[in-house]
């Protein structure tokens, strides 16, 4: 049974001070369950990064609260001062582009912040390797970044973001630098994942074809996260 | 746990060893100064070392012939040998002249001796090929990086003299090389003037010219006595000016020594800073070329001690290659220095904890740059 991976609520952000105060995200309500993958739209500047970033534990938000998981993250003020644990525990990142480490290899990109969390070396390469044959890459786990396509490098990215198995993964854009093939083919894949890993997925996105590979639509309109618009698969 | 370092240093392997190899030189340069000066200490020492007398006696008033001009007459030598306590003296000269070569006429100091007296001037452990002086007149024995060889003939003012001995590593205070002459010769060629200028004196009024001056005395005590206390009484009865060997070479150490080892010293300080500053420079480079990365990895989680023991770990390991490879520069090229460059391994291990402040020091920079990294620079592009 799905349950509540994300909570959301009366979340505000404002930039600035008295006269030259501008809000950008004005009481954002929603939540998201584990399984589902979420498209979230709205035009450049409109907010969708700022709003990623505070569910990430990168961004504090005005005010508001935020759960992830159980566990509530925020109320007001952050309620754990250490928000890069939370990240490391909870949140797996997918960028733009693959922004792997590139001096490390691709084993190494994945069991980076495993081994940073406590994993032992086997363990986290035993799961590095599970992950990297679930994306069909598992020959090149020894290869540098540079030596691997964009589409390769973004599937390692995407293992990265799953090997500490969080519970949540905010995906900035991971389709921006791809073409329309790949990009579908990277979306189906977030959507396998959701599902098979339990894992709730907020994808920002402005290419409108991926939407229907959604499960829902949030978009962002005169600050409001004005509505979920459901879409078949 | 992945060794961040190791893995970054890797991946740019050539470029690393590149800039530190290049810092190394300069470290390199910071060992050859302090080489140089550790040199001149002991290039000013040799002569006393080698002539070994206990009381130097020269002119009343002066400093010695290593300091200033000092001029006593040689049969002094005689009243200071039946003083209380010496052993036996001889007389000495020390004279700056030109050896001619075919290219380029070469500046020594030419040390003047009896080779029949008490006191030899020559080491004879420097002494590598030949003999010391055995006549009064026309030998000579040079430092073999005159270029000279066994039996050369050298023309001095208008006299032929013949190359005898050879010795090594042997200068003056000045660092100039140095030759033994005998006394005789030395006074003739120091004191003695041309016809035309004795001429001139005589058309002056001034009657002859004295070649029986020396330019010191030197003694060597009887075992048992005082050294000072025999100096004291030559003071009070000759009225020259005597100085202990001890008292020689604080006199060296005062003029020669102090005054170069601030010059160098101060040089040596710059040369470190210089070093930092390029350390500091190299390791701020190194961490804005990661900045993106170093977002990522404070956006996915990765603490900042992780990050920061990276950046820590590659500036000591750039200062230690660079310390090795200044090492290995300064003792491929310090025999090439025209003068005495003594490399010790207690200058190398101060200028490695030097080294290794100066990178502590300069990854401060890369960690301050780690810290303030924003983690949401690595969304948006």
């Amino acid at each position: 049974m799905n349950k509540q991976s994300i909570r959301v609520e009366n979340l505000v952000k404002s930039f600035g001070k008295g006269d030259s105060l501008v809000d950008v995200i004005d009481k954002a309500s929603f939540s998201v369950e584990t399984g589902e993958l979420i498209a979230l739209i709205a035009p450049s500047g409109a907010g969708k990064t700022t709003l990623l970033m505070m569910i990430g534990c990168v961004e504090e938000p005005t005010s508001g609260q935020i759960w992830l998981g159980d566990e509530k993250v925020y109320d007001n003020k952050w309620l754990n001062k250490d928000t890069r644990k939370i990240r490391r525990e909870k949140i797996g990142f997918i960028f733009q582009a693959h922004y792997l480490i590139p001096f490390l290899n691709i084993i190494d990109n994945i069991t980076l912040l495993p081994q940073t969390s406590g994993q032992s070396k086997e363990e986290s390469e035993k799961v590095a390797m599970e992950l990297l044959k679930y994306f069909d890459i598992s020959e090149k786990a020894h290869a540098m970044p540079s030596q691997l396509s964009g589409g390769q490098n973004q599937r390692v990215a995407i293992a990265r973001a799953l090997a500490n198995k969080p519970k949540i993964i905010l995906a900035d854009e991971p389709t921006a630098a791809l073409d329309n093939e790949r990009s579908i083919s990277v979306v189906k894949m977030l959507k396998k994942i959701a599902i098979e890993q339990n894992v709730a997925v907020i994808m920002v996105t402005h290419d409108e074809a991926m939407l229907p590979l959604c499960d829902r639509i949030l978009k962002i309109e005169n600050k409001k996260v004005v509505s979920t618009i459901s879409r078949p698969l | 746990m992945i060794n961040l370092a190791k893995k970054d240093i890797s991946h740019s392997l050539g470029k690393f060893l590149v800039t530190a190899m290049g810092v190394g030189m300069l470290l390199g340069i910071v060992l050859i100064m302090m080489g140089v000066y550790r040199g001149m200490v002991v290039d000013a020492e040799i002569l006393i070392n080698d002539i070994n007398a206990d009381l130097w006696i020269v002119q009343e008033d002066t400093l010695g012939p290593f300091a200033e001009s000092s001029r006593v007459h040689e049969d002094l030598k005689n009243s200071i040998s039946i003083i209380d306590g010496v052993k036996y003296s001889e007389a000495i000269t020390f004279q700056n002249i030109q050896l001619p070569k075919a290219n380029m006429p070469i500046r020594v100091m030419a040390v003047g001796y009896d080779p029949f007296g008490n006191i030899n001037p020559i080491n004879p452990n420097r002494l590598i090929q030949g003999s010391k002086l055995t006549k009064d007149h026309y030998q000579i024995v040079v430092s073999k990086e005159t270029g000279f060889k066994l039996h050369d003939e050298i023309i001095l003012a208008r006299d032929k003299y013949e190359v005898v001995g050879l010795t090594e590593k042997t200068v003056s205070s000045g660092g100039d090389l140095l030759v033994y002459i005998s006394l005789k010769d030395a006074q003739k060629n120091q004191f003695s003037y041309s016809n035309n200028r004795v001429r001139n004196d005589r058309e002056r009024g001034i009657s002859g010219n004295d070649t029986t001056m020396v330019n010191a005395i030197i003694a060597v005590l009887k075992n048992g006595y005082n050294t000072d206390a025999v100096a004291k009484n030559i003071k009070e009865w000759k009225h020259k000016s005597v100085y202990t060997k001890k008292e020689q070479e604080d006199i060296l150490g005062k003029n020669l020594i102090e005054r170069a080892a601030k010059q160098i010293g101060l040089f040596t300080g710059i040369l470190i800073l210089v070093s930092t500053i390029i350390i500091a420079l190299i390791i701020y480079t190194m961490t804005l070329e990661k900045m993106k990365e170093i977002s990522i990895m404070k956006l996915i989680g990765i603490p900042n001690s992780v990050i920061i023991k990276m950046i820590v770990q590659e500036t000591l390991l750039l200062g230690i290659i660079a310390f090795i490879s200044g090492n290995i520069f300064s003792h491929l090229i310090y025999e090439k220095f025209p003068k005495r460059v003594v490399l010790e391994i207690s200058d190398a291990w101060l200028l490695f904890i030097v080294v290794i402040i100066a990178s502590i020091l300069s990854s401060f920079i890369g960690v301050k740059k780690v810290i303030s990294a924003d983690p949401a620079a690595a969304i948006g592009g």
